[in-house]
Order: C-alpha cells, then structure tokens, then sequence
C-alpha cells in the first residue's frame, strides 16, 4: 500500500483514525472486532473456558481420586452434601458440614444407620495435602515403542479445597461411593481429550481427501466424492457401534480411549472434507485470485496471502463446530457399553447405570454431570455459531 | 420429458453404485470380525459334546462357500441382498436374518420418518415465521430452542423424561407394546396400544431432527427474504402470504428437500440409543444386541445395510421430486 498521508496535513480526527485501523486491521483483528459484539458468544466463550480449565485442572480442583481407590466406604449412595455457612448455633466465616455418625444398637435392629449430628461442625480446609497425581502429564503407551510419549508433567499432591474429618461430596456420591463431583471433573477431561484427538484427525483426512479433490477436480474428484457419499450416507453411530463391537475386552482403558477417538475422527472427516472441496473450488476461480495474479504475485503469494487466509478461518469455525458432535458421539456409545469402560470417567460411563428405577426414584444426583454437559455443548455451539457469524466477512451487510 | 428421464436415469444409477459401495464396506466390516461362520458354528456343535477336528471346519467351510476368493463372496452376497432380498442366515442365532428383522425393521423405519415428518411439519411454519418477523423475542427464544435440541442428545432426553415420569407417574414409560399383546398378531387392538406407546420414541427422535430443521429453514428463508427479487416484488405492491409463498418459500424449498436424506440419516443414529433406553424390541436395539453381546456380523450388517439402503433411496426421490419442481437441477444432470 502507499501511504497517501501528506505530511504537514492537520492532526486526523477520531474517525478517520478508526477508518484507518478498520482498513489496515488483520484479518484476525477483524474477526475478534466482530466476535466481541456477539454477546450470547462472549458469555458462552467465558463459560467454554471454565468449563476446559476445570477439565484441565481436574484432579486439583477435585478433592477425591476419581477411581475405585478414592471412594468413600462410609458414605455410599450418598446425597449431595452442601457447605452451609449458618446453622441454629450461629453463624461462621468458614463453610462447614454437619457430621454424619453411623450407630447400630437394638433400636435400629443391628442394622448401620446413619444419623446427622447438627451439634458437631466439620469445616471445610482450603489446600490440603491428598492424594497424588501428575498435572499436564501425558503419558501415552500404545503397542510399539515409536508410539510411546511421556511427558512428566508436575507431580502435586495439594488439592483446592477437603474437609477435616470424613468426607466432602458435593455432589454425592455413587452406588461404590465413589465422589460424582471429582468424577464429573475427570469426565469433562476425557471428553475434551476425545474430542480433541477425533477432530484432529477428521481435520486432516479431510484436508487431504478435500484438498486433493478440489485441487485436481475432474475425474479424481468424481470418484472421491462418489466415496464420500457413500461413507456419508451411512449411519455414523451404528457404524460406529460395528467398529467399537471389534475392541478386544482385554485392552488397556488408554488403548481403548484412543481406539475409540481414532473411530470417531475416521468417520467424521466426510463432512468437512466436502466444505474444504466446495471451498477450494469456488475460491480458485474468485476475481480477487484473478486479480492477484494480473498483478502479477507468484503462485506461493496467493496461496499464502489469499487462499489460506480466506480458508484457515472456516476450518476453524468447523473444527469448533463438530467438537460437540465428537462429544456427544462418544457419551453415547459409552452410555451404551461400547464406548470407554470403567475406571476411565466419562459421561457415558457415569451414566451407565442410571436407567434402572432405583436410581430414578431415589439418587437423582447421579443426573448432575448431565447439567454440565449440556452446559459444555450449548458453549460449543454457542461459540461456534458466534465464530460463524464473525468470520464471514458479509455478516454486516445482512 | 427427454432430459427428465435421462436425469431420473442418471440419478438411478448413482444410488445404485452408493448403494455398491456401502455393500462393500458393510461386507468388510462383517468379514472383519474375527472367527468365520464355520468356525463359529462348529464352536457351538462343540459345546453341544461333539468332537470337532479342522477338516470339519475346513468342510464346513466349503458348504457356506467361505473358501472362494474376497470379491467373489461379496458378490454373491450382494447379489442375495439385490434380487432375493435375502440376507443369508445369522451365524450366532442361526435364523435367517429376514425372519429376525422383517417387522422390525419396517417398525424402526416407520417411527423414523413419522419422526421425520413431524419435524418438519413444526419447522416448516415456525422457521418460515421466524425468519420473517422480525421479533427480537421470538427469534431468540426459537434460537435457545434449537441450541437445546443440538446440546440436548436424544438419549439425554430420553433419560430426562423417564427421570420426570418416573418422579411423577411412577411409570417410565418404556416398551414398545404392552405385555397382553407383546407377541400377538396384529390386530386393531394391538394397533392402538403400538401407537400409544409409539408417540414417545417418535417425540423424543422428532426433537433433534426438528432442532435442526428450524435452523436449516430459517437460515435459507433469511438468506432469500434478503434478496433484490424479493424486495423488486414487494416494491411492484406484492406483500403478505402471496410475497412469501409465491417467491422466497419455494426457491428455500429446494435445498430443504435435498436435505432430507441427511435428516434421516441423523435420526437412524439416535436410533439404537434411544431404542436402549426406552427398552424398544426393534431394528436398533437388535443392531445393538447382534454388535455388543454377540459379534453377529451378518445381523449388523443388515441392519445397517437396510438403513443406508433407506436413506440412499430417500436421496433418490428427493432429487427426482426436485427435479420436477426446479428446472434448473433437471439442467445439470451430474450437478449435486
């Protein structure tokens, strides 16, 4: 560009300068300008950060061990415990539980019952000393040692918040009394983790089997897109259940959690694969190309500086907008046992049980993490819609 | 009428090589799963005290005609499907799959494109309406809907309403048919009492489905009612209904057609899910039993033949049923 200030010209106004920004701004600055005006967007991106730095800091954040090893045997089935801060002897700065006494004698026929006592407090302690675990640590150990990744990661033991004696749960606590709030946590990770991985690879077969369709057209595209049809036309989940239905039992919960997102990612590339064609398509024989290369730029030039740009922004709205659909792919087939199994948490796992009508009509707080969920999805597609609408660079116009 | 027959002709053809293709990577997935039917079959004599040696196998084999090359079996295969109808007998139950499936699976379908049906029956009018009125009120409550329906999966919902029911009924409201006429024959009685449990799988399958149609209808009515035509009739005096109908609705028509394939391709995968938890005797929880519990390869791939099947037929009459409304897709005859 030329700059066509003159100097000695009067200080510019107000205006002019945010024309300027306006005209010389990036293509991300303007995506960003436009994100920022959608409000519904703004406050489901704020609740999608939570919500994937409570996954991400799960077993910080959690005060007991998701597994089998962290459940409480005192406390079984157990309702969903709130910290209370008054009670009818006063009032305290600290949050505090009542204290649950387990008895037996001849009154109760020898049986356990347990009984609330509203004399003795429990206060509730902030950064106490838990058990152990590792914070961004990956440790992958797949068949063969090329595909063995190990990061160390941090090795901590303190957790945000626990209880003097006995235990904290806020959410209850499940039929093995394990703690649903510290579960529910764990499941947000793997969901994340599974969507992450299942989108990744979707994104890169599609960007391959797109490309090289939209690139060379004709007779290889005819073909590929009569693939791709026919792959799209195929149920996703009962496919997906005749895959999963090969996963040997004997496998390692890793294994079968990256089994199962290698599933998802192979059948979800269709979709996208078919926007990246439409879009290569369409964008190679637009004006603006036509009229870089008058010009004179090298083919690198506008590859780099008009294809990809006009490109990157529609893959990542994308990307965002089947991370939900990884997802809720996964909790489904978890829920149905052909998915991840315990002890991995996930939401499917977690829901496994729950159909029967004991639980119906007596532990409903085994339907909390659903909340969550939902919560997490509705952010994703909030989040996606908001990225759609700013991306397109004619969404003022409408 | 020449290029109409020459389109519907072309069009035939591709569902036919569609329908090819998934046969083959259905046939891949059953041959995939380890141990073959002989095997599996001589596993069973074995269990009933007779002694098996591996030319039995080997003999066994050759009657299921297992020792022919890969292509030549899914031909045979295919062949059955396309001009018997036939499906070939379940390894694990050892019953032909058409005695399995048959009412099922006509049942499944049916629940799917009644479930279908009434989506778009509500996201028709609702969409068309939204898009046009410009109610700030309405368009984001429709938009919170939608999101919900999106957000919520089906089995989410489905897990909801027996929680609700069973907190408020006492009845969680699963079944297909009530216990009196579980394996009757049908009858008008039995009629009755299938629907008044039908309604709910069909509610909870029609959620979703509707949640996405009322997005797809009123981001195309947007799209239109925007455009300089439409804005050329209401300035030449066209206005109300007879603005809408005559012009924008139509011309939104089209791609919502095309689109149905897709919907009910989303509906057959909410399918054995919601047929798991609702405790349903049909296509999808027999899809689930045949995968899950017993590795039977030929019943899954009935099953999911049969759906693709469905939906690859769905797209066929759309695109004939479009071509008949716009000229313009008749004119392109390989255009998708």
């Amino acid at each position: 560009m030329v700059d066509q200030t003159v100097s000695g010209a009067p200080e510019k106004s107000v205006d002019q300068k945010s024309k300027e920004a306006y005209f010389t701004a990036s293509q991300a600055q303007l995506v960003w300008a436009r994100f920022k005006k959608n409000r519904a967007a703004m406050v489901a991106s704020c609740v999608l950060l939570a919500i994937v730095l409570m996954g991400l800091f799960a077993p910080f954040l959690s005060p007991y061990d998701p597994t089998i090893a962290g459940r409480d045997k005192e406390y079984q089935n157990g309702a969903p415990q709130i910290p209370m801060f008054c009670d009818h002897n006063g009032c305290s700065a600290r949050p505090f539980l009542h204290t649950l006494e387990r008895t037996r004698s001849i009154k109760t026929n020898f049986r356990w019952v347990t009984t609330v006592n509203t004399e003795k407090r429990r206060y509730v302690t902030f950064f106490p000393e838990g058990w152990e675990y590792r914070l961004f640590s990956v440790q992958i150990d797949l068949p063969g040692e090329m595909l063995d990744i190990n990061i160390p990661g941090f090795r901590m033991t303190t957790h945000l918040f626990g209880i003097e004696e006995g235990g904290i749960h806020l959410f209850g606590t499940d039929h093995g009394g394990k703690d649903i709030f510290s579960r529910t946590l764990h499941a947000i990770y793997t969901s994340l983790a599974v969507g992450t991985i299942g989108v990744f690879i979707s994104f890169v077969l599609a960007l391959i089997i797109g490309g090289v369709s939209g690139y060379f057209g004709g007779v290889t595209d005819g073909v590929l897109q009569m693939v791709t049809d026919a792959v799209r036309t195929v149920p996703a989940i009962p496919l997906f259940m005749a895959l999963a239905a090969f996963v040997p039992d004997e496998w390692s919960s890793e294994a079968r959690f990256f089994f199962i997102s290698i599933i998802l990612g192979f059948i979800g590339w269709p979709t996208l694969a078919r926007r990246v064609r439409t879009h290569l398509l369409t964008e190679r024989n637009q004006e603006y190309v036509l009229a870089a290369r008058l010009c004179g730029a090298s083919a690198g030039h506008i590859i780099g500086r008009h294809l990809l740009p006009s490109f990157t922004s529609y893959i990542i709205v994308d990307l965002v907008i089947s991370f939900p659909y990884m997802v809720l792919s996964e909790t489904a087939l978890s829920f149905i046992g052909l998915g991840l199994k315990e002890p991995v948490n996930s939401l499917g796992v977690m829901l496994q049980n729950v159909t029967s009508a004991d639980v119906l009509l007596n532990y409903q707080w085994y339907f909390i993490p659903v909340v969550f969920f939902v919560g997490m999805v509705l952010a994703f597609v909030f989040v996606g819609d908001g990225l759609r609408d700013a991306a397109d660079p004619y969404s003022d116009h409408k | 009428m020449l290029r109409f027959i020459q389109f519907t002709a072309t069009r035939a053809a591709m569902a036919v090589v569609t329908l090819l293709l998934v046969s083959f990577i259905v046939f891949t997935l059953m041959e995939l799963v380890p141990a073959n039917c002989a095997e599996r079959y001589l596993a069973w004599k074995n269990t009933q005290g007779e002694q098996i040696s591996v030319e039995d196998i080997r003999a066994e084999e050759q009657r299921l005609g297992l020792d022919k090359p890969y292509i030549q079996r899914w031909a045979t295969w295919v062949g059955n499907v396309f001009f018997k109808g036939d499906f070939g007998d379940s390894c694990i139950l050892r019953v032909n799959i058409n005695q399995l499936l048959g009412e099922k699976i006509w049942i499944s379908l049916g629940i799917c494109f009644v479930a279908l049906l009434v989506a778009y029956l509500i996201a028709l009018p609702v969409g068309i309406i939204s898009a046009t009125v410009a109610s700030p009120a309405l368009n984001n409550g429709l938009r919170l809907v939608s999101y919900l329906g999106l957000a919520l999966p089906n089995f989410l919902l489905a897990l909801m309403i027996m929680l609700f029911s069973t907190m408020v009924f006492g009845d969680s409201m699963t079944g297909m048919f009530s216990k009196e006429f579980r394996d009757a024959p049908w009858s008008w009685d039995r009629i009755l009492d299938f629907l008044s449990h039908a309604w709910l799988p069909i509610f909870i399958l029609g959620w979703s489905a509707t949640a996405f149609a009322l997005q797809t209808v009123r981001a195309l009515m947007s799209d239109e009612y925007g455009k300089l035509y439409v804005t050329a009739a209401r300035a030449r005096g066209v206005h109300g209904r007879k603005l809408l109908w005559r012009y924008p609705a139509r011309h939104a028509l089209g791609p919502i057609i095309n689109s149905l394939g897709f919907d009910l391709n989303r509906v057959f995968n909410e399918l054995p899910i919601v047929a798991v938890i609702l405790t349903l005797s049909e296509a999808g929880a027999l899809l689930l039993e045949g995968l899950a519990r017993s590795n039977d390869q030929q019943l899954a791939g009935a099953i999911i033949f049969m759906l693709t099947a469905s939906i690859v037929s769905l797209n066929f009459l759309t695109d004939v049923l479009l071509s008949i409304i716009d000229p313009r897709v008749r004119k392109s005859v390989m255009g998708g």
